[in-house]
């Protein structure tokens, strides 16, 4: 269930311009968490910003209890985030509705099919929660079965700060790029598309709205069922403001607009309406 | 220095077992509050605005954020009154706390036929009749900002209910007296007020206004001041209870809006800023009450008035 805590700062790395890693002491976080939850960070001391930033657990050590979260400088709130180095910060967490694991050799909604291999993919600073993902996905499958192929995607390769972490989970990394400055010169959805050509189970993912709509097409096209973490603003965080709503429509169902912070951020990715 | 002090206070009939209620739309219907506060030591829970049918509500983005505030433009989205009769009323009600239920509507019919289902409903201490969302393009403001059209309404829900009326006030109105009065002329039992200030914010990047409805309705600190004053103006011109609300925080706040005259407040925004916040507030103002020696809220209420002229 979520909280309201006090947890302590333990570091703030700044592993790439613009980029900031903060490792949080937050133990029950580190126990209850899900990949593709989030926490609800107070940045301010004072009324400005007034309101809290939504941040994605980036990742867990549940045997020491660490929680770290990677954010990008987008704005005040983060701007704030990024000063912090040690004391005390207030979370709320976990909060929204994470990624389903498929799960290799079992039965029910989370079953692998065996028809493939699940895909994980990435963009920008929204491959953050990915690790989180990769981490569990290891946990509940081991790397071979069904096998992960990971598609990580960015401006240019110093933004590319998820590949590293995933390389020493074991996982194999397909990389592109805006700028050709590492892998594939083009947009990491092209990846996808070459992967698709290819029989797969399940695709994650998270990244910028535009990426995120053409991978929902692609899967489509495909046929084939996956996940993708949204992004909307927030007030409450806990799905008592309507603030955060995004479209989606069920198979046969009416359009309706749904929460961000608790029906998601994960949503089936075919039930997602683009404008 | 543990001395009891009494914080029960009576808004128009609604009973509550201290002042603190919260704002319509900020807290859902409770429930989701419930894994940081106990609810049961809430005075009142006020609940989202509820209207004849469901309503989708408006396209997001539907909030910005601004100097120590926010718009939203949510539009009134709800599942409509018959699920929330059904499905919340009797969860809440098992809770023991009065439900304010926040009610809206296109017309005069659609106010009364909402109040007409939810008189007797599980659970319900009260209506808090909404004339003053201006997210939605009929109704709300439309009767918020005319006084006949108040009364109108006040009127229409009163025929059809047992239950203590409330009506809140809009802030966007030349003459907010003359709005009171209308209501109280018409029924009203109570009266809360405000509902946020009509506002819009362009991002200049992308040189388009930043919310999908254009334009917004403006809470949280920066308010506060408007909201008092509104407070102090209704309290000298209409004998009826209060509802306070606009912008507060803090215990401090609360008791900044219980001096002008509020019988009682709502807090909004700052739940969405810490969830726990109507609990600390309602301790906060014990711990005033018995540090400056009033053992009965209700003598602070308006007090600010006997030395303010
Ligand atoms: C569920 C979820 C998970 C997220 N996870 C991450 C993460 O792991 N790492 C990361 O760097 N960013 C993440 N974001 C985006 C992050 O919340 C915004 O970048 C941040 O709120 C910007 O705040 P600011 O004060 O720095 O910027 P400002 O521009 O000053 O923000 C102004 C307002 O816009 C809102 N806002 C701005 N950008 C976004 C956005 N993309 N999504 C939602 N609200 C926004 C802010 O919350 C604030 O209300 C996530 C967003 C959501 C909804
Ligand atoms: C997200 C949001 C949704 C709201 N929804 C409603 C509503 O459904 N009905 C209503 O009467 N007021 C609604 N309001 C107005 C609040 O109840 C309150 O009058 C206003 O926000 C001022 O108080 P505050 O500054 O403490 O938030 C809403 C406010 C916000 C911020
Ligand atoms: S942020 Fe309040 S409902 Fe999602």
């Amino acid at each position: 269930m979520s909280q309201l805590l006090q947890v302590e700062i333990i570091s703030n790395a700044n592993p790439a311009p613009n980029v900031y890693v903060l490792e949080l002491d937050a133990p029950t976080l580190a126990q209850e968490a899900r990949p593709g939850q989030f926490l609800h960070l107070h940045c301010a001391s004072g009324q400005d910003p007034l309101l809290r930033r939504p941040i994605s657990i980036h990742g867990v050590n549940r045997q020491t209890g660490r929680v770290l979260v990677m954010f990008q400088l987008a704005g005040r709130g983060t701007a704030l985030l990024a000063e912090r180095r040690d004391g005390l910060l207030e979370v709320m967490g976990p909060l929204g509705h994470g990624f389903t694991l498929v799960r290799a050799g079992q039965t029910g909604p989370t079953a692998g099919s065996g028809k493939g291999k699940i895909i994980v993919l990435g963009g920008g600073i929204g491959a953050a929660p990915l690790f989180f993902l990769l981490q569990e996905l290891a946990a509940a499958n081991g790397h071979e079965a069904p096998p992960v192929r990971v598609l990580l995607g960015a401006r240019s390769a110093a933004q590319l700060l998820t590949v590293e972490p995933a390389a020493t989970l074991g996982y194999q990394v397909q990389i592109a790029t805006d700028d050709g400055s590492a892998g594939l010169h083009g947009p990491v959805t092209w990846l996808l598309a070459e992967e698709l050509k290819q029989p797969a189970e399940f695709v994650y993912a998270c990244g910028p709205a535009s990426m995120l709509k053409a991978v929902c097409q692609l899967l489509a096209e495909a046929g084939v069922p996956g996940e993708v973490a949204l992004e909307e603003r927030m007030a409450c965080g806990i799905g008592a403001c309507l603030s955060c709503v995004c479209a989606t429509r069920q198979a046969g169902g009416e359009e309706h607009y749904r929460r961000v912070c608790v029906d998601g951020p994960v949503f089936n990715a075919a039930e997602v309406v683009w404008r | 220095m543990s001395t009891v002090v009494n914080t029960t206070v009576n808004l128009g009939g609604i009973l509550m077992r201290n002042p603190v209620t919260t704002a319509s739309g900020t807290f859902g219907f409770g429930f989701e509050y419930q894994p940081y506060l106990d609810l049961r030591r809430l005075g009142a829970i006020t609940v989202k605005g509820t209207t004849p049918l469901p309503r989708r509500g408006n396209p997001p983005p539907r909030i910005a954020e601004t100097p120590a505030g926010m718009l939203n433009a949510i539009g009134l989205q709800n599942s409509g009154v018959d699920r929330v009769k059904e499905e919340i009323l009797p969860r809440l009600a098992a809770l023991g706390v009065p439900v304010i239920v926040n009610i809206a509507g296109d017309t005069v019919a659609d106010y009364a036929l909402v109040a007409r289902k939810l008189d007797g409903a599980p659970g319900v201490a009260g209506l808090e009749i909404n004339i003053s969302c201006p997210n939605v393009k009929k109704g709300g403001l439309q009767f918020g900002s005319d006084p006949q059209g108040a009364a109108e309404v006040t009127r229409a829900v009163k025929s059809v209910t047992g239950l203590p009326v409330m009506v809140k006030l809009s802030p966007n109105v030349t003459d907010l007296v003359a709005m009171a009065e209308a209501v109280a002329a018409a029924g009203a039992d109570a009266l809360s007020m405000i509902n946020t200030l009509l506002g819009m914010a362009i991002d200049v990047e992308r040189r388009r206004p930043l919310l999908g409805n254009v334009t917004g309705g403006l809470s949280g600190p920066a308010v506060r001041p408007v909201a008092v004053r509104a407070v102090w103006q209704v309290y000298k011109a209409v004998r009826l209870p209060i509802l306070g609300m606009g912008g507060i925080g803090n215990a401090r706040d609360a008791l900044e809006f219980i001096l002008a005259g509020a019988t009682a407040v709502a807090v909004g925004t700052a739940n969405f800023v810490n969830p726990r916040v109507t609990v600390e507030i309602i301790a906060g103002i014990e711990d005033y009450m018995r540090q400056n020696g009033f053992q009965d809220i209700n003598e602070l209420i308006g007090l600010a008035h006997r030395s303010g002229e």
